[in-house]
């Protein structure tokens, strides 16, 4: 705790006291940072170079497109707690446009929205949720009378960074399951399509969590760059790793426990959902160390007793039966395996003691009888006169 | 043993020192060579494979019954677990003993990332008897404490027999049976197939629980056609998979990977019930490359065919000499 | 017929007997505790020292017992007639503690019977089983002249003598047996032993390095016994010994160069490796070195040399047995990462029955007529 306040006091007196003023308390305020920065995998200290930031610049502007999507992803955005919503957007970031959270409506949203472009331009972050129509001209999706394709390609020109969040627009969703009669599409490849190279952050979930989401966002107002992200556009720090991993199921995996049927021994002792078909062998997210909802553990599905269904994962989630069992395509076998054959080279210590033990004894006992054997002579007449 | 007049002259010859490098054909031996008509076995696929060791549990689990492979009649409650860990969380075998029949193992290389590469990989590979169409345990045991049967071909054990020689362990040149070295009276413990539970009409436990098919149980005949098919998939493209047996109507769909062109168990030591396809090299895999396709039985075979021509050369050579030297008074050497 | 000059209760006796008792009690202790507790044998090694040792160097060792006798009784060859009830002796000894071992050695001791009733002719087990039981009770019918000497039961005495050339060769035959088949019961390993010591010719090898450790172990017991039982030599026997040693070493030196170049090649021998070694280790000292003594009529005429020559064979041969039985599977062990040292209680139970058969020879020849025809 003495650390955190040391670098809280780093922080200079006027930010300070802005916070303050904003009802933001110093200790909850850096705590969030800290939390923030241990999230992304971030030294603790970086938590005051966070705290900073978000003090001592302008709120970043953040506008926020829905397309189609059930606002999932921004109910779950509802349920985080640290910070609350209201603290997001009215501290944190300057939601200046979201379908949801707008206080107006119709023409005047709209007008705002192209305003805050207008001001904003090449600064504001650009949040994408819900999967772009593409089949007709995208007629399948409007919002003001422009089709969600033709918004995406305005509003992702003029922005310093898209986050397309949620399974819909990080690669299609559930719009894009077979047959996908609205040929809904991801974010990004609409816009590869179109020629924007405005960098594009992918936060798939169904719903994704909020922190994965609030993380990216403060680590781009931090150091104005985006962090590091896998081939899949997904950010390391919380989509490096497969649920498989680090399930808290794991042990009956390498044991070999597991559920057969909903309800049965196996599932009521809380054993591997591997063969009622847990998509976590193929999945990468950090469900089982983020958790949901600030309730505590289990809060996930596994945690429940329901398989992981695969909803970060492009071609597994809304594609595969939600119950055939998954295709591990990244186990790293853990250590409790032995190695099949060793193939080591030599001989064991032991049978090498034993070999010369037994070695030095033959050497020694046919040395001395060949001393003593043959350097006399004498008796050897002596038995033959005899 | 009905030997010609040709065989007869060539072992006397041989029994007499004479032919010390007659590789002669051993003649009348009474182990199979072939494979029984009703052979049951095993095809395991480590491309498969995904190491959740659900056979390993499961394999301890049913044979802890009557009549199981690892129950005596003093034990069939408790299934003897192996615990590494002063936790005792979880049944941890580090190799078969005579508390485990079956264990998955892991063969890695480099990074040990791409699974089913020889180079930065790793395979898992199951190991446990290959009931071998002619077992070297079955010709080494002195008391026939281990026998194959004729029909299903499974090679098991009668405890009431064996003696302890652990000639078996020693002839077995997959390191199959294992010794139960901790106890006072000691058992020698080996996979016999689920031979109580295919008296049953169910099939081993390994392939039942086998989450992803690859163990799969059946008919030999079919496992080989199985196995030399899967060969011949292109890689990349999908397959469905039969899981638990052979014939099942319940399948996997998978996209095949690269195998190694080679079904291990076609020929090793004359061939064995329990077939093996995997992506990495077999030698890798805890298969001695010094295993050949030899039929085991037959190097020894070899001498004990001579045995009777052995003894008549000494008898009547013996007496011949004694007949001829009885006479010969003391010192006439000198 | 007490042979006053052997006094029983010195230093050595009573060490020996306190080796024996320590063995009684390992032996106990393995009985009831059973394998595991008592021997550091394991799964990749399930023959150790007592199989290597006491089984495979024991027989070897008693080869004596049909060489001498097939001498005396099958060849007729009278000379050697003085030596022949130390040889059946020392054979009888060598196979009763082989037996014992293996008694020891199998997990089911009380069962030790089975392979008599149970046959199963494929296995050399069973083979080798069967001749230790038939050519133990051989023995006992050679060794039986001395004890029915002993207690005056003279229509016995004169029956067996009357019958031993059939038992003898009987003997001889089962011996020939026993010693080729302890080698065919490597036969089944092509996989595990190393190429320098597998392979085919393996039983012949067997057969005749026993015949060669036979002769120089006979010498041996003779030169020692008459040094320590202070009675004459029967220096003749003794030269006699030697030169059939020479052929027979000549013959299997023949044997193992020709096994070696058909095998794994001669370089083989001179890696440098571990096998490599004691491969040479083995021939150097059991086979080479006595063959060039041997062949120089110097040393093989005199007492001393022979000696020197009949130690260097015994050690040379056993430890043919002891690399065949487990040295020759360390390199396959090692590359599975597992390790044998044998146990204290093995060494221990091992040199219980060396000290066993000491004692029983000088017992025998203290209250047995040992040497006849030799003077005290």
């Amino acid at each position: 705790m003495k650390d955190v306040l040391k670098d809280f006091r780093d922080v200079s007196g006027e930010h300070l006291d802005r916070l303050t003023a904003k009802g933001v308390s110093r200790r909850n305020f850096l705590k969030f940072c800290t939390g923030m920065a241990i999230a992304m995998g971030l030294p603790a200290g970086m938590g005051s170079q966070i705290a900073e930031a978000v003090a001592t610049q302008k709120r970043p502007p953040v506008l926020w497109l829905s397309a189609q999507e059930c606002t999932g992803c921004t109910e779950s955005l509802l349920r985080a707690n640290h910070p609350t919503l209201e603290k997001l957007i009215l501290e944190l970031i300057s939601l200046e446009y979201h379908e949801t959270l707008l206080v107006g409506s119709g023409k005047q949203a709209e007008e705002w929205r192209e305003k805050s472009m207008r001001e904003n331009k090449g600064k504001y972050i650009l949040v994408v949720d819900g999967s772009i129509p593409v089949k007709d001209n995208g007629i399948y999706c409007k919002i003001g009378g422009k089709t969600a394709m033709s918004l995406l390609v305005e509003m992702a020109a003029d922005a310093a960074a898209v986050i397309a969040i949620g399974s819909c627009s990080s690669w299609g969703g559930v719009p894009s399951a077979d047959p996908n009669p609205t040929g809904a599409s991801p974010a990004h490849e609409v816009l590869k399509n179109k020629g924007i190279k405005t960098p594009v952050v992918n936060i798939p979930g169904c719903p994704p969590n909020p922190y994965n989401f609030l993380s990216t966002v403060l680590y781009f107002v931090t150091f104005k760059k985006l962090p590091e992200l896998d081939e899949k556009s997904r950010p390391k720090f919380a989509y490096g790793r497969i649920i498989h991993e680090n399930c808290e199921r794991r042990p009956h995996f390498d044991a070999g426990r597991f559920a057969l049927q909903f309800g049965d021994e196996g599932h009521r002792k809380g054993y591997c959902l591997y063969k009622l078909g847990c998509k976590g062998p193929e999945t990468f997210a950090n469900c089982p160390v983020q958790l949901f909802n600030d309730v505590g553990s289990g809060a996930w599905p596994v945690g429940t007793g329901h398989p992981c269904f695969g909803c970060t994962e492009k071609g597994v989630g809304f594609t595969v039966p939600l119950h055939s069992p998954a295709r591990p395509k990244y186990i790293t076998p853990p250590s409790l395996f032995t190695e099949v054959f060793p193939g080591k080279e030599g001989v064991s210590p032991g049978t090498k003691a034993m070999a010369a033990g037994v070695a030095g004894a033959a050497i020694g006992a046919a040395g001395a009888a060949l001393v003593s054997g043959l350097g006399k002579k004498d008796d050897v007449t002596k038995d033959k006169g005899e | 043993m009905s030997m010609n007049r040709r065989d007869f002259l060539k072992t006397a010859a041989a029994g007499g020192g004479m032919l010390l490098a007659s590789q002669a054909v051993p003649v009348g031996a009474a182990m199979p060579k072939e494979l029984p008509p009703e052979a049951i076995g095993m095809l395991y696929d480590a491309t498969l494979c995904i190491g959740c060791k659900s056979c390993m549990v499961n394999c301890k689990k049913y044979n802890s019954v009557s009549r199981g492979a690892l129950s005596s009649e003093q034990n069939i409650a408790t299934p003897p677990y192996e615990f590494s860990t002063p936790e005792k969380i979880w049944d941890d075998p580090h190799d078969l003993s005579g508390k485990t029949l079956n264990i998955i193992k892991v063969v890695k290389n480099g990074t040990a990332v791409n699974k089913d590469a020889a180079e930065n990989g790793y395979s898992f590979v199951k190991q446990h008897c290959l009931h071998c169409i002619t077992p070297a345990c079955v010709s080494a045991c002195p008391v026939a404490a281990l026998q194959k049967d004729p029909k299903n071909g499974v090679v098991f054990y009668l405890e009431n027999r064996c003696i302890g020689c652990r000639y078996c362990q020693l002839a077995c040149p997959f390191r199959i049976p294992k010794y139960e070295f901790e106890k006072a009276s000691p058992q020698v413990r080996k996979c016999q197939l689920c031979h109580h539970r295919y008296e049953e009409g169910k099939f081993s436990a390994c392939c039942e629980f086998c989450p992803t098919g690859a163990s799969i149980f059946g008919k030999v005949v079919d496992l080989r056609s199985e196995a030399q098919k899967r060969l011949t998939l292109k890689p990349g493209s999908e397959y469905d998979f039969p899981v638990q047996t052979v014939g099942s109507k319940e399948k996997s769909r998978r996209i095949v990977s690269k195998y190694i062109n080679h079904v291990y168990g076609m020929k090793e030591a004359g061939g064995t019930q329990y077939l093996l396809l995997a992506g990495v090299p077999f030698e890798l895999l805890g298969f001695d490359k010094n295993i050949s396709e030899q039929v085991l039985n037959d190097l020894t075979w070899t001498y004990i065919s001579k045995i009777p021509a052995v003894i008549a050369t000494i008898l009547i050579g013996g007496a011949a000499t004694w007949a001829i030297t009885k006479g010969r008074h003391k010192d006439k050497e000198e | 017929m007490n042979n006053k000059e052997i006094k029983m209760m010195t230093p050595m006796t009573i060490f020996l007997i306190a080796v024996m008792a320590a063995g009684g009690v390992v032996a106990i202790y393995r009985l009831i505790f059973g394998l595991g507790a008592s021997t550091n044998l394991n799964d990749i090694w399930p023959w150790g020292f007592w199989i290597g040792f006491d089984v495979l160097g024991g027989v070897a060792m008693a080869a004596g017992g049909f060489v001498i006798a097939g001498t005396v009784y099958i060849l007729n060859w009278k000379k050697y007639k003085p030596i022949v009830r130390p040889a059946i002796l020392n054979a009888f000894f060598g196979y009763a503690l082989a037996a014992t071992s293996i008694f020891f050695d199998i997990g089911q001791s009380f069962r030790i019977w089975h392979p008599m009733v149970m046959w199963q002719v494929n296995s050399i087990m069973f083979i080798v089983a069967i001749h230790v039981v038939l050519y133990t009770t051989t023995l006992a019918v050679e060794a039986s002249p001395m004890i029915l000497e002993k207690l005056r039961m003279t229509g016995a005495y004169r029956f067996v003598n009357k019958i031993m050339a059939p038992i003898v060769l009987f003997g001889v035959l089962l011996s020939t047996l026993h010693q080729s088949s302890l080698g065919a019961v490597y036969l089944i390993i092509p996989s595990k032993l190393s190429p320098l010591w597998y392979s085919s010719r393996l039983p012949y090898l067997f057969l005749v390095s026993a015949v060669m450790l036979a002769l120089s172990m006979v010498s041996f017991e003779t030169i020692l016994s008459s040094r320590i039982f202070r009675h004459k030599v029967p220096f003749d026997v003794i030269t006699g010994l030697a030169k059939g040693s020479l052929v027979v070493a000549a013959l299997y030196f023949v044997l193992k160069v020709w096994d070696l170049a058909s095998g794994p090649g001669i370089g083989a021998a001179f890696t440098g490796g571990f096998s490599a070694n004691m491969y040479l280790l083995e021939m150097v000292v059991g086979v080479v070195m006595p063959l060039i003594l041997l062949s120089m009529a110097k040393f093989r005429t005199a007492l001393n040399s022979i000696f020197a020559v009949n130690i260097l064979v015994i050690v040379g041969i056993v430890l043919n047995r002891l690399n065949v039985g487990i040295f020759g599977l360390a390199e396959y062990a090692g590359r599975l990462g597992a390790d044998y040292f044998p146990s204290l209680m093995e060494l221990i139970l091992t040199a219980a029955m060396i000290a066993f058969a000491f004692f029983g020879f000088k017992v025998s020849a203290k209250y047995l007529n040992l040497f006849p025809g030799t003077e005290h």
